[in-house]
C-alpha cells in the first residue's frame, strides 16, 4: 500500500466548525466567578482572624448603629459589630455548606455509578431507598439525625447530606447509564484499560459540568437549610453567628434597619453567584 | 418565472478561513441536483446556508435567489433571520439525515404528519387527519395487509429506517414545501431501504418541486439522475448532467471518485490460503432476540489472514453475531472456542460510526498516551504506523469531532493495530464513508490481513464489496440462514 498519500492538515473544514461550533466560553464570566468567590471566602476565612472585634460582645446603649461610625456596617439590635458578626457568620456557614455538600456528593455520584454500572438488583434496591427518602419531608430526616446529638454541628450537616445526596445520585446515574452504553466504553475496555479508567478518564470528567452546578445549588440549600433549622432552635445556637440565624434575627429590625438583613443574604448571594458563573463556564 | 434557486458565487467563512470558495449553481423544476463529496468538503454548509442555519461564527458571502412563482424573486442571504425562518417547511423543507433521531419517539407519525397540517396550514383535527393519512398513502406508508398496529399508527421506534425516511418525506409534503433539501437521505440504510428512498425521492421532483440532494452515495446520485455538482475542499469542480459526469467525468477527483465505488474495484488477489490453522471456531451459535430468532445452530470457523464476511439485510444480527465471536455478548446456545494463548486483547473492534467510538472530550493524543501507558508500545511505532495509514502526525492534537470520519476510521485502526491483533471485527466500519475513504480502509484492511496474518471478520450489508474482499461469506437472512 504505497499509494496511500499523507494528507496535510491545511485548511481543514472539520477543525474549522469544530472551531466555530464550541461555544465561546465567556470567559470573562469564569474569571469574574473566580474573583467574586476569592473575595466572599477570604471575607470568610480571613476575616475572624483580621476584624479584633468580639461577634458577641453585646452593647445595648450602641444598638442599631448607622453605617460608617465605629463599627463600619453598624451594629445589630443587640449592639453587636454587624462586620464581625458578618465575617464569623459567613466562615461557619460557608464550612458547613462545604461539609454538608461534600457529604452528599460523595456518597451520591459514587452510588449513582455503582447502581448505573453493576445494574440488576443492587440497581433496584438503591433507586427504591433514593425514593424512600424522597417521600420522607426533608426536615424531619434532619430532626430525627439532630435528635442523637443536638446542638452539634456535625449531625446537623449529616442530616441536611442525607436529604441532598438523592439529587446527585439521580442525576448521576442517569448520565453515566448514558455514557456507560456509548461505543466508546466498549472500545475502551476492549483495549485493555479497567474501570478504574473508565471511571478517572471518561466518566467523572463527562459527570463533571453537571454536578458542579448541581453543587453549587446543593450549597446554597444547605445554607438555606441550616438557617431554618436554626429559626426552629434545632440548629446553631444564639448567640453563635451563623448567616442564616442572622437573617431570621434581623428579620423582625426590617422596617427600621434593612440593610440589615440584605447584608447576610448579600452574602449567600454572592457565594452561590460565584460558583454558578464558574460552574457555568465550563458548561460544553 | 417559473420555481428556480439559483446560487451567485457563494462563499463560506469561518473568521479568515474560507471553507466554502465561489459556488454558482441553478436548480430547476424537473431536474434533481445532486452535490456529491466526501465528508468535510463543504457540501452540507452550501445546504445549511440556503436554509440560513448556519452554525454561529460561519458568514455566508454571495448571493441566493429564491424565484417562486408569480412572485418577485428574493435574495435569501439578504433577508433577515424572522423572515427566513418563516421560509423554514412552508417554502423550503429539509429532511434531516437520520431521520429516525430527528422524529418525535412519543407521537405516532401520523400525529406528526396532522400537526403540521393543524399547525402549519391551520386546517380543522378531522380534515387534517384524513390529509395526514393521505400523505402517508402518497409515501407508500399504509398497509398491504392488515397489520397490528397500522403502520400510520405506529411510533417511529417501531418503523425501519427507509420507512422514516418517507415519514420525514410526509411531513414535508405536508407543509407543502417547494424547495425540498435531502442531507444524505440514504445514510445509515442497506440497498433495499436506499432504492425505495431515492424511488420517493424521484417522485417528488418530479412535480412541481426542487431537489437539491447532499450524499457520498454513488448508487443514490446515479439513481436520482438530473444534474450532478461534486465538491472537494469547499470547491466545486464540476457541475454535468449524472449521465455524462458517470460515464465521463471530466475531473480527476470525480474519476477517483467514481473508482471508488466497490462494484468498479479491482478483483482482488486472494492472499489467504486454507492451511487447516484455526483462529476461533463458532459450534452451534443460536441467539434469540425479543422473542425473534436471529440464528441457530449456526457454525463457523476463522483462520488466520482469512476475510469472512457476516452480510444479510437491516437488523438480521450480523453484528449480534460478530459481538458472540468476539466475546462481547453471550450466545443462547452453542460456544465460542478460542485457540489456545489467543487473549482478549488480541480481539480488537471497528466502528460503525467513528466518532462514537472515541471519548468526544479527550484528544487523539491523550488518547494514544493513555494507550501508550497501558501498553507500553514505543512512540517510533505509533508514527510509524500513522504513516503507513496515511494520518498526518499533527491530527493528533484535535478533539475526534475535528477531523474526518474518514480519518477517524484509520485513527481507529491505529489504535487497535498498536494491540497487535489476531482478530479484527469492522462493524460496517465503512459505511458511513465517503468511496474514497471507504477503499482506502479496505484496501489498508487487505493488505494487513495478507501481511501480518490478521483474520478480519466484516460486517456489512453491502454485497458488492463483499464480494470483492470476503474469502468467507456468511449471509444471515431474514429467517434462518444460509453459509
Amino acid at each position: 500500500m504505497n499509494s496511500t498519500v499523507v494528507t496535510s492538515p491545511t485548511t481543514d473544514i472539520h477543525a474549522a466548525l469544530a472551531q466555530a461550533a464550541r461555544p465561546q466560553p465567556s470567559r470573562w464570566a469564569q474569571r469574574l466567578g473566580w474573583g467574586l468567590l476569592l473575595v466572599v471566602s477570604g471575607f470568610a476565612l480571613l476575616g475572624p482572624w483580621l476584624i479584633s472585634a468580639d461577634p458577641d460582645r453585646q452593647d445595648l446603649l450602641n444598638a442599631l448603629a448607622p453605617f460608617g461610625g465605629h463599627d463600619w456596617l453598624g451594629t445589630d439590635p443587640y449592639g453587636r459589630s454587624m462586620l464581625a458578626r458578618l465575617a464569623h457568620g459567613a466562615q461557619l456557614s460557608f464550612l458547613l455548606a462545604l461539609l454538608t455538600t461534600l457529604m452528599a456528593v460523595v456518597p451520591g455520584v459514587l452510588l449513582g455509578i455503582v447502581a448505573a454500572w453493576r445494574g440488576g438488583w443492587l440497581e433496584k434496591a438503591l433507586v427504591a431507598l433514593a425514593d424512600m427518602i424522597m417521600a420522607l419531608p426533608g426536615l424531619l430526616l434532619v430532626l430525627l439525625v439532630i435528635a442523637f446529638a443536638p446542638g452539634h454541628f456535625i449531625p446537623l450537616c449529616l442530616g441536611l447530606a442525607l436529604a441532598l445526596w438523592v439529587e446527585f445520585f439521580r442525576i448521576s446515574r442517569a448520565r453515566s447509564a448514558v455514557i456507560l452504553q456509548q461505543p466508546y466504553i466498549e472500545a475502551t475496555r476492549m483495549l485493555g484499560f479497567g474501570p478504574g479508567y473508565i471511571l478517572r478518564r471518561l466518566l467523572l470528567p463527562a459527570l463533571a459540568p453537571t454536578l458542579l452546578t448541581l453543587a453549587s445549588f446543593a450549597m446554597s440549600t444547605a445554607i438555606i437549610g441550616i438557617s431554618t433549622l436554626s429559626a426552629i432552635s434545632v440548629g446553631v445556637r444564639p448567640p453563635t453567628a451563623e448567616l442564616g440565624s442572622m437573617i431570621v434575627e434581623l428579620l423582625p429590625y426590617y422596617a427600621e434597619a434593612p440593610a440589615l438583613v440584605l447584608l447576610p443574604s448579600l452574602l449567600i448571594f454572592l457565594l452561590v453567584l460565584a460558583l454558578q458563573l464558574i460552574s457555568g463556564g465550563r458548561k460544553s | 418565472m417559473s420555481l428556480s434557486l439559483r446560487i451567485e458565487h457563494l462563499s463560506i467563512r469561518a473568521g479568515l478561513t474560507l471553507l466554502v470558495r465561489d459556488i454558482s449553481l441553478t436548480l430547476t423544476a424537473g431536474t434533481p441536483l445532486t452535490l456529491l463529496g466526501e465528508s468535510g468538503s463543504g457540501k452540507s454548509l452550501v445546504m445549511h446556508a440556503i436554509m440560513g442555519s448556519l452554525p454561529d461564527g460561519l458568514q455566508a458571502h454571495g448571493q441566493i435567489w429564491l424565484q417562486l412563482p408569480g412572485q418577485p424573486a428574493q435574495e435569501l442571504l439578504r433577508l433577515p433571520a424572522a423572515q427566513r425562518q418563516a421560509l423554514w417547511g412552508r417554502t423550503l423543507a429539509l429532511l434531516p439525515q437520520e431521520p429516525w433521531l430527528a422524529l418525535d419517539p412519543t407521537m405516532t407519525v401520523r400525529q406528526q404528519v396532522q400537526e403540521v397540517h393543524q399547525q402549519v396550514r391551520g386546517l380543522s383535527a378531522a380534515q387534517a387527519r384524513q390529509q395526514a393519512l393521505d400523505n402517508l398513502q402518497n409515501v407508500a406508508l399504509h398497509d398491504a395487509v392488515v397489520s397490528q398496529p397500522p403502520v400510520a399508527e405506529r411510533y417511529p421506534f417501531q418503523l425501519s429506517g427507509g420507512m422514516c425516511q418517507r415519514v420525514a418525506i410526509a411531513m414535508a409534503d405536508a407543509a407543502g414545501g417547494q424547495v425540498l433539501l435531502a442531507d444524505e437521505p440514504t445514510k445509515g440504510l442497506d440497498e433495499a431501504l436506499r432504492d425505495s428512498v431515492a424511488q420517493q425521492l424521484l417522485r417528488e421532483a418530479a412535480g412541481q418541486r426542487l431537489l437539491l440532494t447532499i450524499t457520498h452515495d454513488l448508487q443514490l446520485a446515479q439513481q436520482l439522475g438530473g444534474v450532478i455538482g461534486v465538491m472537494r475542499g469547499g470547491e466545486l469542480l464540476e457541475v454535468t448532467q449524472a449521465q455524462q459526469l458517470l460515464q465521463q467525468p471530466r475531473h480527476d477527483y470525480s474519476r477517483r471518485l467514481l473508482q471508488a465505488d466497490p462494484g468498479r474495484w479491482p478483483v482482488r488477489q486472494p492472499s489467504w490460503t486454507d492451511t487447516g490453522g484455526q483462529l476461533l471456531e463458532g459450534r452451534g451459535l443460536s441467539k434469540y432476540m425479543g422473542g425473534r430468532c436471529l440464528f441457530s445452530g449456526l457454525h463457523l470457523r476463522l483462520q488466520p489472514g482469512q476475510i469472512t464476511a457476516i452480510t444479510g439485510p437491516s437488523g438480521c444480527g450480523k453484528t449480534t453475531l460478530g459481538n458472540i465471536l468476539l466475546g462481547l455478548l453471550p450466545a443462547d446456545q452453542g460456544q465460542v472456542i478460542r485457540t489456545s494463548g489467543l487473549t482478549s486483547l488480541q480481539l480488537q473492534k471497528l466502528y460503525q460510526d467513528p466518532p462514537s467510538a472515541f471519548a468526544p472530550h479527550l484528544t487523539l493524543a491523550q488518547g494514544f498516551n493513555d494507550l501508550q501507558r497501558r501498553h507500553g508500545f514505543s512512540d517510533k511505532e505509533l508514527a510509524v504506523l500513522l504513516e503507513r495509514l496515511g494520518l498526518h502526525p499533527s491530527l493528533l492534537q484535535r478533539l475526534p469531532a475535528a477531523i474526518s470520519g474518514g480519518e477517524l476510521q484509520r485513527m481507529a485502526l491505529a489504535r487497535a493495530l498498536l494491540l497487535k491483533p489476531r482478530l479484527l471485527l469492522a462493524d460496517e466500519a465503512t459505511s458511513r464513508l465517503d468511496p474514497v475513504s471507504q477503499q482506502q480502509v479496505m484496501l489498508l484492511l487487505g493488505d494487513l490481513c495478507a501481511e501480518q496474518g490478521l483474520a478480519l471478520l466484516l460486517v456489512s450489508h453491502d454485497q458488492a464489496l463483499v464480494a470483492r474482499m470476503a474469502d468467507q461469506v456468511v449471509s444471515l437472512e431474514a429467517h434462518g440462514v444460509t453459509a
